[in-house]
């Protein structure tokens, strides 16, 4: 009876299985292997198991190690902020009266909670170190140059959407140094010159820091950035397919190679390139499947007891009203903005950061084909100051952690209270000397009161 | 003067001679008065006329001719100093002068002012040297109140607004050697300016706080009488006065045998009684072993303790804020205990042992309960470290099992 049961139900199994082999389709495996979920070219007319144990058997250079963990890395963190953040949205109500309270509750009562967020808070900040180190890999391997400049064009976009990400998130716990912080890079843009104004006023929506900038800041980071990332990660990963990893420097490239995808090509086409592939290099399966575990799990362990151990301390919540004596910086980048402020100024803040922005260009002047690291001395030096100097200034935010806020940062609604004075008052003429409107004086008698 | 003098007491005693000094004319007259273009005074007192102007007496129609005389027709200073002309009154004529309008009910009634200004005037220890001792330097209405720009004492530039006033009694109460001649101190203004109440006048911008004139009086001013104290005080200190009478100190005062309120306090600084020198103070009186020195003793602990505790509880509020907790009911619970907190300073002065244990176990009752919350999310905090076990038992076997896999996968 038992071992007649059990025989249906295994065969319900099989065939079930049989099914779903037989009714899936290779367009699946293709956009896994799109999102770089699965290595190796796969057959759309293969059933799905064949197809999966054909893409597996993909082989990777044997040049190809840990060195190369890095992009890895971040897009496993890259998806725990995607698996944490659908998370919180289901509990986070992006309203200046309910923000603050729904964070709260998902740390205080909602179960496990507390964990979501302060993974989600710490794979935000780790992401940007990640990302900084895949970078400095790929500088200074010259893994940039071409065929593969535009991945590195590709790449910078994508930590500009990370940084994004980084900053649109930071507002939302919407406490004390999350509002002011933010209400502080906001004047700070709106400073800029010529599209400062603008740039501020649109993000802001308002006159000061408000609901509009929350609602703002919640739509790039829940709707905005995902769908510009989900872009821009398909267009990196296949490139990277495509163009293969970049072989170590000794070697010089004769031909740039360009593999070939399974969606669209022939048969004998596709035959030729796996033949070709499978003479060289390590498989995917087991071997950099498994490292990719271990490194994926490592990562997770790491994130998890970072959140465990240094949950991000919360500040009051937002009051417009009221400037809090200190910011408490919760970010990576605002750990070394507050670094960068505090022992360079303004101006080392704005060099540094043009720093940033001439790795954007790099393919552009580094066309030569040497990718020894002895020979391009100045990517390197310039490679040198821009990893090893963000990694010194994180350390040393890190140490300042805080930063009073600036001078006159919560004084817009005072000042819009003042009413000039009208000089035909009969009050003015009882002073020594009557008041220019305008004049700091003017301005010192109409001090808040609203009357001259 | 002496005739003067003489002359202001039997008008101040109100058979005011008429036609002897300029009596004001009621405002119908006034505003039929000569238009000012012709007014004659102001040929030579230009600087008169611009600050008499900005005050109150010339938005209801008065003029110069109404207090000084005079012939305001002419512009030549012989002619128009003629008839019941005054130039600058003594100080009885100043009062006189006043007085003519200010003590006269159906005068003031129209601008809801009180009329009583000379009667109060008369039982002030400034009356009392102007009027009856003939002291010139006692004070008349012109010393603290302008000649010529007279403002309603809500207007900020007035001598009378509550931040001129101390300025005002400090002109005189401030020099020492005229203070001198009346064994008076001359520290009043300092000691108030830096005690509660001048720092609830000068800084918070608070008028409902006292000035000189809120004890003294300002017409009648007079300090108050020993066994008055506590009764001046309370009329702000309303709970407090209520409380210091029911307790053991309230008959003594009432009798004048204590100085009420400065048998503890200061008048003029207000200094309050530090929670850690309360035992000390009742020391100053009482025995430290006998029962009121030891009553001292408990209040200063009962007082320290439930300081001590709200200290905490703020700190586990601020430490729960910081984990990211709700604290609305911790805060609520705050509330409470800083209002039974409050209540503190009524049974320090009516001296009840037992409401000031009830209220200190109250104050601790909400306290604890908040300290204990925050004991719980620390636990709960502790806790979550615990998580790290399994995840990292779990992170270090798939690394082992995945590297003993890939010794095994390699050629």
């Amino acid at each position: 009876m038992i071992r007649r049961m059990w025989h249906a139900t295994s065969l319900w199994f099989s065939q079930t299985w049989d099914d779903l082999k037989a009714s899936a389709d290779a367009g699946l495996l293709g956009g896994a292997r799109f999102l770089g979920l699965i290595y190796g070219p796969i057959d759309r007319r293969l059933r799905i198991d064949d197809a999966l144990r054909k893409a597996l058997k993909y082989r990777l250079d044997p040049h190809v190690g840990w060195r190369q963990m890095f992009g890895g890395i971040t897009y496993v963190l890259f998806m725990m902020l995607v698996v944490t953040g659908v998370l919180l949205a289901l509990y986070y109500r992006p309203s200046v009266q309910e923000a603050n309270p729904s964070v709260q509750h998902i740390v205080s009562n909602v179960s496990f909670g507390w964990l979501i967020y302060h993974v989600h808070v710490w794979s935000a900040s780790l992401i940007v170190l990640a990302v900084l180190a895949h970078m400095a890999r790929v500088l200074f391997e010259a893994a940039y140059k071409p065929p593969r400049e535009t991945n590195w064009t590709v790449g910078l976009l994508l930590l500009g959407v990370v940084l994004a990400f980084g900053a649109s998130g930071y507002l939302l716990p919407w406490d004390q140094w999350a509002y002011w912080t933010v209400t502080e890079v906001l004047v700070a843009i709106s400073g800029f010159p010529f599209f400062g104004g603008v740039i501020a006023d649109a993000l802001m929506g308002d006159v000061i820091v408000s609901g509009a900038t929350l609602s703002r800041f919640f739509s790039l980071h829940v709707i905005v950035l995902p769908w510009i990332s989900l872009a821009l990660l398909s267009y990196h990963f296949t490139l990277v397919r495509r163009r293969g990893i970049a072989p170590p420097v000794e070697v010089n490239e004769e031909k740039a190679p360009w593999r070939l995808s399974a969606v669209g090509t022939t048969q004998e086409v596709l035959k030729q390139a796996m033949e070709e592939a499978e003479q060289q290099g390590t498989p995917f399966f087991p071997n950099h499947l498994l490292r990719s575990l271990s490194v994926t799990v490592l990562v997770l362990a790491l994130v998890v007891t970072l959140a465990v151990l240094f949950p991000r301390p919360f500040g009051n919540p937002a009051d417009p009203l009221t400037v809090p004596d200190r910011l408490v910086s919760t970010w990576v980048p605002v750990d070394v903005s507050l670094a960068l402020l505090r022992y360079l100024g303004m101006w080392g803040f704005t060099a540094f950061t043009l720093v940033g922005f001439s790795l954007f260009l790099l393919p552009l002047f580094d066309r030569r084909p040497e990718r020894h690291i002895r020979k391009r001395p100045v990517v390197a030096a310039l490679g040198a100051v821009f990893f090893g100097g963000f990694v010194m200034l994180w350390a040393l935010g890190r140490g300042i952690g805080s930063l009073p806020p600036s001078e006159g940062i919560g004084q817009v609604e005072r000042q819009e209270r003042v009413v000039p004075a009208r000089s035909s008052t009969p009050l003015e003429r009882v002073g020594p000397t009557p008041v220019e409107p305008g004049s700091p004086a003017d301005s010192a008698v109409g001090d808040g009161v609203g009357r001259p | 003067m002496r005739t003067l003098s003489v002359l202001g007491l039997v008008l101040l005693l109100g058979a005011v001679p008429d036609g002897a000094t300029a009596a004001p004319v009621p405002p119908a007259q006034r505003l039929a008065a000569q238009d000012d273009s012709v007014y004659g005074c102001i040929v030579c007192h230009a600087d008169k006329r611009r600050s008499f102007t900005l005050g109150v007496h010339s938005e209801q129609g008065i003029k110069c001719h109404d207090c000084h005389g005079g012939n305001t027709a002419v512009y030549e200073a012989p002619a128009a100093h003629q008839g019941r002309f005054v130039g600058t009154p003594s100080k009885l004529g100043t009062i006189q002068l006043c007085s003519a309008c200010h003590a006269d009910p159906n005068q003031m009634r129209q601008y809801g002012l009180a009329a009583d200004q000379l009667a109060e005037f008369r039982t002030s220890r400034h009356g009392q040297l102007l009027l009856e001792q003939g002291d010139a330097a006692a004070p008349t209405c012109t010393d603290c109140h302008n000649a010529h720009l007279i403002l309603p004492p809500e207007d900020a530039r007035s001598e009378v607004h509550p931040t001129n006033i101390p300025a005002t009694c400090g002109n005189c109460h401030e020099d020492a050697q005229l203070m001198a001649r009346y064994r008076e101190p001359t520290d009043q203004f300092e000691r108030y300016r830096t005690g509660a109440h001048g720092v609830a006048v000068f800084e918070q911008r608070n008028f409902a706080a006292p000035t000189c004139i809120g004890c003294h009086g300002s017409h009648a001013a007079l300090p108050p009488a020993v066994n008055q104290i506590a009764d001046v005080c309370s009329q702000c200190h309303e709970l407090l006065g209520r409380a210091f009478y029911r307790g053991p100190h309230g008959g003594p005062a009432r009798s004048g045998e204590l100085q009420g309120c400065l048998g503890c306090h200061s008048n003029h600084g207000t200094e309050r009684t530090p929670f850690d020198a309360i035992a000390a103070l009742c020391q100053r009186c009482h025995d430290a072993e006998s029962g009121p020195g030891l009553m001292g003793a408990e209040i200063q602990e009962q007082v320290l303790r439930a300081t001590e505790e709200l200290h905490q509880a703020a700190d586990a509020i601020d430490e729960m804020v910081a984990m990211g907790h709700e604290v609305a009911d911790e805060r609520f619970r705050y509330q409470s205990a800083v209002s039974e907190y409050n209540q503190v300073a009524l049974v320090q002065h009516s001296l009840d042992l037992e409401q000031l244990r009830d209220l200190g176990l109250r104050v601790r009752s909400n306290t604890g309960i908040i300290r204990a919350t925050a004991e719980a999310h620390a636990e709960e905090q502790w806790e979550h470290k615990l998580l790290l076990v399994p995840v990292w038992f779990l992170a270090l076997s798939v690394i082992a099992l995945a590297w003993f896999k890939l010794r095994e996968a390699k050629p």
